[in-house]
């Protein structure tokens, strides 16, 4: 049974859709790069699947259900934006996540934390950006769920960064869970998908292998990707 | 070892064709035990899906077994080893012959040109 | 669930309110240290006299600060926890929007009336300080409860204790009601992508309005001839006030029950984080 399936769905924002009759399936055990330019409908695809949008048209089934309470205990999100409260620690947090997930394995979260040297005291007020996104993603891989859905996770953060969180990403690859990461800087994310959807104008393009397109097209998803979205 | 993707191929094949190497080369020394198919991935900066399945594509060709509990071995068969480099060997060397041919050059040249060169 | 939002609550106004309440103390006793300075005439020291001034003036807006302070922390927390940045934390946890909505209830209920309790307790020790009266003798000749209800039944008010009853039940419920007009108010101003915040005082704006014409149209309702019988006793008043009281408490339940169904049902189905 697919993690995540959407049936036509279509959303809406006054006469503007966001997202137009979209369909498709996401598998267990597959990571997938939700490719698409700004404004084409990627954080509205997610919004939607965590329960943050409510869609115009069509369902959305997780696990089977449409997204509610029972959703949300099996998907792990992390915005684009920054939403932790600043005036929690990093421990608070984790209490936290612990008293509301019941998948949040803290012994993860704390050992990913020991070996970015972060404090567990510190607050959120007093973090780098940098530090804070290292937090959230930290706290959001180290619940054992069954859907990621990881929004803009590489947008404008440093390589080191993006290079501890594509790791994270690869040292966390759980069979059972199906990661979503949306991006449009694909080259750096290529490698660790097993799959790409690209999405314009809320409408999806193509589902297919990254392995599949390098072999069919003989060359990179990313360069694919240029060709596709050329102006 | 240091690991390279090119964008023209697919990233599955360039992995078989890189642990390969690391075999004849010896980086990986006959009977070793792989590290598990997650540590190699993250290593590599790739997909673990696409690691196993390079992995599975060696186990294919006889370069790498599995032990259902102890984990995945680089063959112990020294022949299998050798006939793989002599087959890495044989591509590179047909490679080399054809670049050389578009230049001009003929079978007895090139050979004369590779014992000047040494 | 709603336990662990409570918690979550709790402590996230905690780390408000115990420091603000924590300073009213502080200003309480400064305050009468001052009443009672000056009251004396200890000193003549312009200065100090202006100081004096100022510490009573001060404790006494504290007071008032106070208790605005928990109003505009239930405004504040609904906002900023739910419909900024932080709601997208609360809105993808495995719980209900009823649990995310009850714990804001609950929690601005419990400030605003541990303020109240607290203010109510520092006026009262100041006029028993400032009067000098002693607690122990005051104790020894306060009426118990049931003197008072034996002295009201004397003077034929009898049953008053549904009144009583009736008045808590109703400040409860029009407490709710008032928080979940402005939740509603700022629910379904934050269902459109621009100006969010002026809509959500358009919305407040309306709903007031809807409200008062809804309470004028049902007020048709009561027999207000009762207001003009020239001759009536004490049991009559009282029956009154309890029809009086059963009414808005019936208006503030459909009222308040409106509100929050205008407040979940936005947040549930039409939620729009920036």
């Amino acid at each position: 049974m697919p993690i995540l399936e959407c049936r036509e769905l279509s959303k809406r924002f006054g006469k503007t859709a966001a997202l137009d009759n979209v369909s498709l399936k996401l598998e267990p055990g597959r990571v997938i790069g939700l490719l698409g330019p700004n404004g084409s409908g990627k954080t509205t695809l997610i919004k939607l699947c965590n329960g943050l949008l409510t869609p115009s048209e069509g369902e959305i089934l997780i696990d089977g259900e449409a997204p509610g309470p029972k959703t949300k205990a099996i998907v792990s999100y992390l915005s684009d934006k920054e939403y932790l409260p600043d005036w929690m620690s990093t421990r608070q947090l984790m209490d936290f996540f612990e008293d509301f997930y019941q998948d949040f394995d803290r012994q993860r979260a704390e050992e990913m934390l020991l070996r970015l040297g972060l404090d567990e005291k510190q607050k959120v007020k007093t973090m780098s950006k940098g530090t804070r996104e290292k937090v959230q993603l930290i706290l959001v891989m180290s619940r054992r769920a069954k859907l990621y859905l990881l929004d803009e996770p590489i947008g404008g953060v440093d390589p080191a960064t993006r290079d501890y969180i594509l790791d994270t990403i690869i040292r966390n690859y759980n069979p059972e869970a199906a990661v979503l990461i949306s991006t449009h800087l694909i080259a750096d994310v290529e490698q660790v998908l097993d799959e790409v959807i690209f999405i314009q104008n809320g409408q999806i393009l193509l589902q297919s292998d990254v392995d599949s397109i390098r072999e069919e097209k003989g060359m990179s998803v990313d360069q694919y990707f240029r060709e596709v979205f050329k102006c | 070892m240091e690991w390279n993707f090119r964008n023209d191929l697919p990233i599955y094949s360039q992995l078989v064709e890189q642990i390969k190497r690391g075999i004849v080369s010896g980086a990986f020394a006959p009977g070793e035990r792989l590290s598990s198919v997650r540590e190699m991935a993250t290593e590599a900066g790739v997909n673990p899906n696409t690691m196993q399945r390079a992995l599975q594509e060696l186990e294919r060709q006889g370069l790498v077994y599995s032990q259902r509990t102890a984990g995945r071995f680089v063959t112990e068969d020294t022949q299998t080893i050798e006939d793989s480099k002599r087959a890495l060997a044989r591509e590179q060397t047909e490679a080399f012959r054809k670049a050389m041919e578009t230049l001009g050059y003929d079978r007895a040249e090139i050979v004369a040109l590779l014992q000047e060169e040494a | 669930m709603l336990s662990k939002l409570l918690k979550q609550e709790f402590r996230a106004t905690g780390r408000i309110m115990l420091p603000v309440l924590a300073a009213l103390l502080l200003l309480s006793v400064l305050g009468n240290f001052s009443i009672r300075m000056m009251d004396q005439n200890v000193t003549n020291n312009a200065v100090l006299r202006f100081l004096f001034v100022f510490l009573i003036i001060v404790f006494v807006l504290g007071m008032f600060a106070a208790v605005l302070m928990t109003l505009l922390l239930m405004i504040t927390r609904f906002y900023r926890n739910l419909l900024k940045d932080e709601g997208y934390l609360m809105h993808t946890l495995p719980v209900s929007v009823h649990g995310l909505v009850w714990s804001k209830l609950i929690v601005s209920l419990v400030w605003f009336v541990v303020t109240g309790l607290v203010v109510t307790a520092i006026l009262f020790l100041t006029g028993l300080i400032q009067s000098g009266t002693n607690l122990g003798e005051l104790m020894m000749e306060f009426p118990s409860w049931a003197e008072i209800r034996e002295a009201m039944a004397e003077a034929g008010f009898r049953g008053s204790d549904i009144t009583v009853f009736l008045l808590e039940l109703l400040a409860l419920v029009g407490f709710f009601a008032t928080c979940l007009h402005f939740y509603a108010a700022m629910a379904m101003g934050h269902m459109f992508n621009k100006d969010k915040i002026l809509l959500s005082i358009v919305f407040f704006v309306v709903i007031s309005f809807a409200l008062s014409m809804m309470t004028s149209l049902l007020a048709f309702r009561i027999d207000s001839l009762e207001l003009y019988v020239a001759e009536f006793d004490s049991a009559q008043v009282l029956g009154f006030m309890n029809r009086l009281l059963r009414f808005s408490l019936i208006v503030e339940l459909i009222q308040g029950a409106l509100l929050y169904f205008a407040t979940t049902l936005s947040l549930r189905r039409g939620l729009n984080l920036a």
